[in-house]
């Protein structure tokens, strides 16, 4: 569990470990030179062997037979729907996955521009969009196949028990900025919908692999199958155990096992109809390091052991499409989420039901209203006297309405899109989300979109229902010092106006590039306050002193940046492709806060400038390289140094059914350290290796 | 004091960053030796892009498809477009010099769907995807050979429908479509197809 900086905190120095033993200068730099004359040498026999001959008339050569199992590059990045949104939209196709060779959803999502992705231990990650990055991300929303995985106890998302084969991911959008007028409470930042392949696309039999020094056993094994009324389906179970990351104190308590399994059934019943009835089961245990806090001594432990997680979903959707851009869709699922930290467990049950219609009202007007409710049943455990919900057992209540016209206001070229969701929940009253999109495509290789939307991230249990404590010190009369964040029933939710424009362009056939820029206006943001003077308080017993203090909406501020995203395809087989990401954040303590001074921490936390620069080569013997360096600056707020690794892949694949792949992960240092640990020295991730093989059946 | 010796300490750890890269180059190389170097004789089996292998396609279709004999009205075999053309320059270089009897191909790009007329192979582009069922109910019956990689196409009442698997291009095919409009499709064309529909999709007769 995240246990924020409880008012007084001691930055420890940051010491790295520099190796001793090192080969001579010169037999370096002459390896180093050998290996680049190695790799221009293969770019300039590559360069000559391009001949003049009529590439089609090789490919009609070919049997139909033969065509169908021609391997192709397809375009990248730009289909019709994300040229034609006016949002910040990003989608990390499938493709994109297997050749960054993430093990995991969160690794993936380091692709996006604009996302910041710190990996705080093995089984830890702190991510953010546009700023904000912490390890729940709360201002951040996030649906695995329309199911959303927020977690409302907390506010955020636990990023370690979200996953999937990784095969059979479609793609993952991502869109920057706000999107609460579809998507609902808690889209503030952004929004990343991570979507699965039709069960149609996963046919036959697919069994993965692999292993390194961190990576140290993963295995999948899926199986699709089809009738022929429409039905498809598939099954599938993984599992891996990972090593824990670099720990200066050699506690190495970050190890992590999961297990998971689930299915996926598709039916296109008719043109009009279709089906989909999906669920996932899993169960596993993430080390972790946590401070136990009691009244009566000790009065911190600081305890190592495993967090038990598990939990299941069941998700049913239908579909009915009519002609003329008309349908509806009805979406129901239930989730299981158990927790059971050292110093916190939560048990919750929750159910959702939403509906969705779109229809044209004339040629101009492309309408689409739904409507949703949400119950989420918790049931909190409290093993220490420091960390407890008051009261621990509850049910919150979501309800939401929303209605958007899209208006054509000249066909093909300007599109207006006006709308609002409204929800209640059982902590606000009713919010509006507002938005206003207009996106104007010039030609056929230019888009320009500009927005003004309004998103909200309402309170959580985490604000209203919880009591934090936090040990300072011994008074000198021996009695302990405590300070303690007190539940606060009159949270409000937190605002942000954004307003945001973007340009995309198609220039010449080979080169694309996405831009985007923002500046987003918060209001209540969540503070760190100080509510009165410390005091002697005798209950819960033994005496001890305390500086009461609660979680307010005591910080106000805003953050502007931009992200450029551009995509060379320099040749059929070389790709070049990555981001930039600027962002200044000014976020302060507006008047009469009572914040402690967490400003500072919060404007520090995510990084100024990011870069992710890729190559993705395919090589003749259907082999595929990938390298990608990434510079992250520093996170002053935390004390984190500025960074510059690099990943990469390279893969063979064998006949149609068999991929071995070997992969390096963080090369450019032993290990570095990426953010800010929840307790104990900051832990460094590791330069690490493995290798895996993928063996598909046919048809697959 | 302090100050120098950590300047010191962060230039030579630039140093060592910049040597370790080396390093690691050298590490790729490697891997290239193993996996087999690229050499000047198979470079040229760089993968072809989605719409050249589609482009073929479309040519290929003009010779297992057979059409009614009165069908084909004008002096060119038309291969036609509709909505913005993916293709780029493939599909002229792929019909290029080709014939059906003594007719030459030739690819024509169309922005309306009244245009069809004179067309024998038409290709929707996926951005016509809304408008599908008012694209292919006119023409049901002519002589028009209806391709799209719009998803379910041939649910939608066209003929063959092109798909990626795994990064490869597929096809299914409404035979029954096909046949209202008095189209012949040869058995080898139905033999690779990943699924043969009997039935017709737009106002089917499935329940």
């Amino acid at each position: 569990m995240t246990v924020n900086h409880v008012a007084v905190s001691i930055s420890s120095s940051k010491l790295s470990g520099a190796p001793s033993s090192r080969p001579s200068l010169a037999w370096r730099r002459a390896r180093g030179i050998a290996a680049l004359l190695v790799l221009l040498g293969a770019s300039g026999a590559r360069a000559l062997s391009q001949q003049p001959t009529n590439p089609q008339d090789q490919l009609k050569q070919l049997s139909l037979e033969q065509l169908g199992n021609l391997e192709v590059t397809t375009k990248s990045k730009t289909p019709e729907q994300v040229w034609k949104t006016a949002a910040a939209i990003f989608v990390i196709t499938q493709d994109d996955i297997r050749r960054s060779g993430a093990a995991s959803i969160p690794e993936a999502l380091r692709l996006a521009p604009g996302v910041e992705v710190a990996r705080i231990s093995g089984d830890e990650w702190s991510i953010g969009i546009r700023g904000f990055g912490s390890r729940l991300a709360r201002s951040v929303l996030v649906l695995i196949d329309g199911r959303s995985v927020y977690n409302t106890l907390e506010a955020g998302t636990y990023w370690e028990v979200q996953d999937t084969v990784m095969q059979d991911i479609d793609r993952i959008e991502i869109i920057r900025g706000p999107g609460g007028t579809i998507w609902g409470p808690n889209a503030v930042d952004g929004v990343i919908n991570i979507i699965t392949k039709n069960s149609k696309d996963t046919q036959g039999t697919l069994v993965t692999a692999g292993g390194g020094d961190e990576e140290q056993g993963m295995s999948s094994i899926r199986y699709g199958g089809s009738n022929s009324d429409g039905l498809s389906y598939r099954v599938y179970g993984k599992e891996f155990n990972r090593n824990s990351e670099y720990h200066s104190d050699g506690n190495n308590y970050d190890h992590w096992k999961a297990i998971q399994g689930g299915f996926r059934m598709d039916w296109a019943k008719s043109q009009r109809d279709t089906f989909t009835l999906q669920g996932d089961i899993y169960d596993e245990r993430t080390g972790e390091y946590v401070q136990l806090i009691n009244y009566s001594a000790p009065y911190v432990q600081n305890v190592t052991g495993y967090a038990d997680l598990s939990g299941g979903n069941i998700l049913g959707r239908w579909t009915r499409t009519f002609s003329q851009g008309k349908d509806i869709q009805l979406q129901v699922y239930y989730d299981k989420t158990n927790r059971i930290e050292l110093n916190f467990g939560d048990l919750r049950n929750t159910f959702d039901i939403d509906y969705l219609q779109r229809a044209y009202l004339g040629p101009r007007n492309h309408l689409s209203w739904g409507l949703g409710a949400r119950a989420s049943h918790g049931h909190e455990l409290a093993p220490t006297t420091g960390l407890y919900f008051l009261p621990d057992s509850r049910t919150d209540q979501l309800y939401t309405a929303f209605i958007q016209d899209d208006i054509s206001l000249v066909p093909d070229r300007l599109t207006l899109e006006v709308g609002t969701k409204l929800l209640h929940t059982n902590y606000t009253g009713v919010e509006p989300e507002p938005s206003a999109r207009l996106l104007w495509t010039p030609s056929s290789t230019q888009t320009l979109w500009l927005a003004a939307t309004r998103a909200v991230r309402t309170p959580s249990d985490v604000e209203e229902d919880f009591y934090l404590t936090g040990y300072i010190g011994t008074a000198p009369n021996g009695q302990p010092y405590f300070a303690r964040f007190n539940a606060n029933p009159n949270f409000q939710s937190e605002i942000l106006d954004g307003y945001e424009l973007g340009y995309r362009r198609l220039a010449g056939k080979n080169v694309y590039f996405d831009f985007a820029g923002f500046f987003n206006d918060y209001h209540n943001l969540f503070s760190e306050d100080i509510i009165g003077a410390p005091f002697e308080e005798t209950d819960p017993a033994p005496p001890h002193f305390l500086l009461p203090a609660d979680f307010g909406n005591g910080l106000e501020g805003t953050t502007t940046g931009l992200e450029i995203a551009p995509e060379w395809k320099i040749t059929s087989f070389w790709r070049l492709h990555g981001s930039y990401s600027f962002l200044h954040m000014s976020i302060r303590p507006g008047p009469d806060s009572l914040d402690v001074g967490t400003s500072p921490i919060v404007n520090g936390s995510s990084p100024q400038h990011q870069v992710l620069a890729q190559s993705s080569f395919d090589l003749p013997k259907q082999t595929a390289f990938d390298i990608d360096f990434r510079y992250v600056s520093a996170l002053p707020g935390i004390s984190i140094p500025a960074y510059t690794t690099a990943n990469t892949r390279i893969a063979r694949t064998f006949g149609h059914h068999l991929e071995l792949s070997f992969v390096g992960q963080n090369l450019f240092q032993p290990h570095h350290v990426e953010f800010e640990a929840d307790n104990g020295p900051d832990v460094a991730i590791k330069r690490s290796f493995y290798g895996a093989l993928v063996w598909k059946s046919k048809g697959n | 004091m302090f100050c120098s010796s950590r300047l010191r300490s962060s230039d030579s750890r630039r140093s060592l960053r910049f040597w370790r890269a080396c390093r690691i180059a050298l590490f790729i190389a490697l891997i290239f030796v193993c996996v087999g170097f690229p050499s000047a004789a198979n470079a040229q089996q760089a993968k072809p892009q989605e719409y050249q292998v589609k482009a073929v396609y479309l040519y290929n279709f003009s010779k297992f498809v057979t059409w009614p004999a009165n069908s084909i009205q004008g002096d060119t075999f038309t291969v036609c477009v509709l909505g913005p053309d993916p293709f780029g320059p493939f599909l002229d270089t792929t019909l290029a010099n080709e014939t059906i009897g003594n007719r030459p191909l030739v690819a024509k790009r169309i922005s309306d769907f009244h245009e069809i007329s004179g067309c024998q192979i038409l290709f929707i582009s996926a951005s016509e995807a809304a408008h599908v069922n008012e694209i292919l109910s006119p023409i049901e019956k002519s002589s028009v050979l209806t391709v799209s990689d719009i998803p379910s196409f041939t649910n939608s009442g066209g003929m063959i429908g092109f798909e990626l698997i795994d990064n490869r291009v597929r096809f299914d095919v409404n035979l029954a479509a096909a046949e209202k409009a008095g189209l012949n499709l040869s058995s080898q064309l139905l033999k690779v197809a990943t699924d043969v529909k009997n039935a017709p999709g737009a106002g089917g007769m499935k329940p």
